[in-house]
């Protein structure tokens, strides 16, 4: 089963997650990786507090995921590693070339970003990031929970209207 | 705006006038008001918070105020019924003069745990287990006032009482906000919630299927027929679960069915 | 004709409050189709078939999740627009014409489509009203924050209104034909109807709930149950 879904959402684990992915894929862990939340207990007991108690969540830092994920490709359990940014995935991708597909669940509004979808702001930078991990032959779409149909980033990055 | 002059920080805060809390919550009923794709509900909860931060040094338009009404009305989004816990934690961390950064920490960190939470306790299980509970009532034989008053008595009661806790819960506990997430009835309420809700949804829903179809006798061929083939078409919907929702298909069916009905009939 | 008299006003001012319902205030679930279609069915004099077609809807409702962000279909407005259109004709009869019946699930259908549509744009509008004024937002302006609040409120009750409007304006000639074209039986019609919104709402509850261990196990015992019960009435 190993991980199911690669996602950057800003808002980490919420119900979109939880709930929208989390019931038809039938997970049952979740790898967030985030420097921040990684060094912070009482922000890993809140996330904990979101998710069902059969659903087991680890936390990691971007640096200790060179090792971990060949650990979680190889869980038999379905599983979804989260980011909360762009940039955290590229560093990720660096690190853990196993990835192959990226799923833009959630970057929202922020000061220098441009909105792309209803659910889609990013900077000039972010865009770089994201097309040059598509030509390094990952497959990015964005799709906030699985009843949508995925967009492909040449049409987010075109600002085409969203299903 | 100037800094906040040199306020005492860490001190505890005064329990809030009743009038200040009933236009919380009250205000709490409108949090989804002004939702959008850019702070999303950020505004709602600032306009939430608003009523508790008049009570704090230099009041209504005091440096104190704005600057604590301008960070809660930052990016924020959560479930919009949890989010009252987020309201109550917030006002008390406003009011303690805790550290502007450690309070958007931990609104930031907030959004998450609420929204998901309050996805799988309301929209996930209370809300289909109330609207199936109203299926059964329809198909045990009430009328219109039996099961739309039933329905809206069970809902409201549970949505009404998660609202006030979590006001209540959210101002007890502050900053600590995770042991009141941490509660059994919180972590475990969706699943015993979802055991009885199936239960009610196996036995609603061929009572409530023979009511509608005219409540004759389940052994003729229209209702056999209906017995036979719901399981069916549920399966296939089952299985195009993320490629067709079950309202799509049924629109379809209906549009064969007026042609078929109108043109060649 | 659709009847564009006063008649038409409190329908639609009923429309803009259950629209209102579903997100902004005060989410008290009247707008769920059980409750709404019934209140529509009520004003045209026929609680009962109103009912009946909530009932119907109410099986599709329960497979949307209304997940903050994310695009749904708005079942509020669009079960006043289905109660009324599917219980024209039913005239205080306990169950819709069955022309009308389906006109109205399948108005109420495409109605809470474009209510999903309605709903994105209401979001985006208020985003454009609220970005000039994010500076005051910044500076803790309480004026700015009760207005975008009072904006947001006022739009959402003005999109539930005319999103009414619209559903009516477009089905009420189309169910006028269907009413006076249907010639399928009322039991096989109400049967197909039955049949696609209850596998709606076993497939919702099979998808919605099997997160939970035994949930599965406890649908097809209660199914069982329910079945020879309604077997053993009948």
């Amino acid at each position: 089963m190993s991980l199911l879904l690669h996602r950057i959402d800003d808002r980490l684990i919420h119900g979109q997650v939880v709930v929208g992915w989390g019931q038809p894929l039938g997970l049952r862990f979740i790898v967030l990786v985030d420097d921040d939340v990684a060094a912070s207990d009482w922000e890993q007991e809140l996330y904990r507090m979101g998710v069902p108690p059969d659903v087991e969540v680890y936390f990691h830092a971007v640096s200790d995921m060179a090792s971990a994920i060949d650990h979680y490709d190889r869980d038999v359990r379905p599983g979804l590693l989260l980011v909360g940014s762009v940039d955290t995935m590229r560093r990720l991708v660096d690190v853990a070339p196993s990835i192959r597909s990226v799923n833009i669940g959630g970057v929202h509004h922020a000061d220098g970003r441009v909105q792309r979808m209803r659910y889609v702001f990013l900077t000039a930078d972010e865009e770089r990031a994201l097309r040059a991990l598509e030509a390094r032959g990952l497959a990015i779409t964005a799709q906030d929970v699985p009843s949508t149909r995925p967009v492909s980033l040449a049409d987010v990055l075109a600002g085409k209207p969203d299903a | 705006m100037a800094p906040t002059p040199s306020l005492p920080t860490g001190m505890k805060a005064a329990p809030l006038p009743v009038a200040t809390r009933a236009s919380m919550l009250l205000r709490c009923l409108a949090i989804q008001g002004s939702w959008n794709y850019e702070i999303l509900n950020g505004n709602g909860i600032g306009f939430c918070v608003e009523p508790a931060l008049r009570h704090l040094p230099g009041g209504v338009g005091g440096d104190a105020y704005r600057e604590a009404l301008a960070r809660q009305c930052a990016y924020f989004n959560a479930h919009p019924y949890l989010a009252s816990l987020a309201v109550g934690a917030l006002a008390r961390a406003e009011l303690e003069r805790t550290p502007p950064d450690r309070i958007v920490r931990f609104r930031t960190a907030l959004c998450g745990p609420l929204g998901s939470l309050g996805d799988r306790l309301v929209w996930a299980a209370w809300l289909p287990a109330c609207s199936l509970v109203a299926l059964l009532l329809f198909g045990l034989g009430l009328g219109p006032v039996g099961v739309a008053v039933g329905f809206l008595v069970l809902y409201n009661t549970g949505h009404l009482a998660l609202r006030a806790w979590g006001l209540g819960s959210g101002w007890l506990h502050g900053l600590r906000l995770a042991s009141a997430l941490g509660a059994a009835w919180l972590q475990r309420g969706p699943q015993y919630i979802a055991r009885g809700a199936a239960l009610v949804a196996g036995i609603a829903l061929p009572f409530a299927a023979n009511r509608a179809i005219g409540g004759g006798a389940s052994i003729e061929p229209v209702p056999l027929a209906v017995m036979a083939l719901t399981p069916c078409l549920a399966f296939l919907l089952v299985r195009l679960h993320g490629k067709v929702e079950g309202w799509q298909l049924l629109f379809g069916l209906l549009a064969i069915l007026v042609f078929y009905s109108t043109v060649l009939h | 004709m659709l009847p564009f008299t006063l008649d038409l006003l409190p329908l639609v001012l009923l429309g803009a409050v259950l629209g209102l319902d579903v997100v902004s205030f005060p989410q008290a679930m009247i707008s769920r189709p059980i409750v709404a279609a019934t209140l529509a069915g009520a004003f045209a004099g026929s609680p009962a078939a109103g009912l009946v077609v909530g009932v119907a809807l109410e099986c599709l409702a329960l497979e949307t999740l209304p997940f903050g962000a994310s695009r749904y279909p708005e079942w509020g407005s669009a079960s006043v627009v289905g109660g009324l259109i599917g219980t024209r004709g039913a005239d205080g009869a306990l169950l819709p014409d069955p022309g009308a019946w389906v006109i109205g699930v399948m108005a109420a259908i495409a109605t809470a489509w474009v209510g999903g549509w309605s709903m994105v744009q209401h979001r985006k509008l208020i985003a454009r009203w609220a970005r000039p004024r994010l500076e005051e937002l910044a500076a803790g302006s309480m004026r700015t924050v009760v207005s975008l609040q009072v904006y947001g409120l006022t739009a959402d009750l003005l999109r539930g209104g005319g999103l009414t409007l619209l559903g009516l304006t477009v089905a009420w000639p189309i169910s006028t034909w269907a009413i006076a074209s249907w010639r399928l039986g009322a039991l096989e019609t109400r049967g197909v109807l039955i049949l696609g919104a209850a596998a709606v709402a076993a497939s919702a509850v099979w998808k919605v709930l099997h997160g939970y261990s035994v949930t599965r196990r406890l649908f097809v015992a209660g199914l069982a149950v329910g079945t020879m019960l309604v077997g053993f009435r009948g």
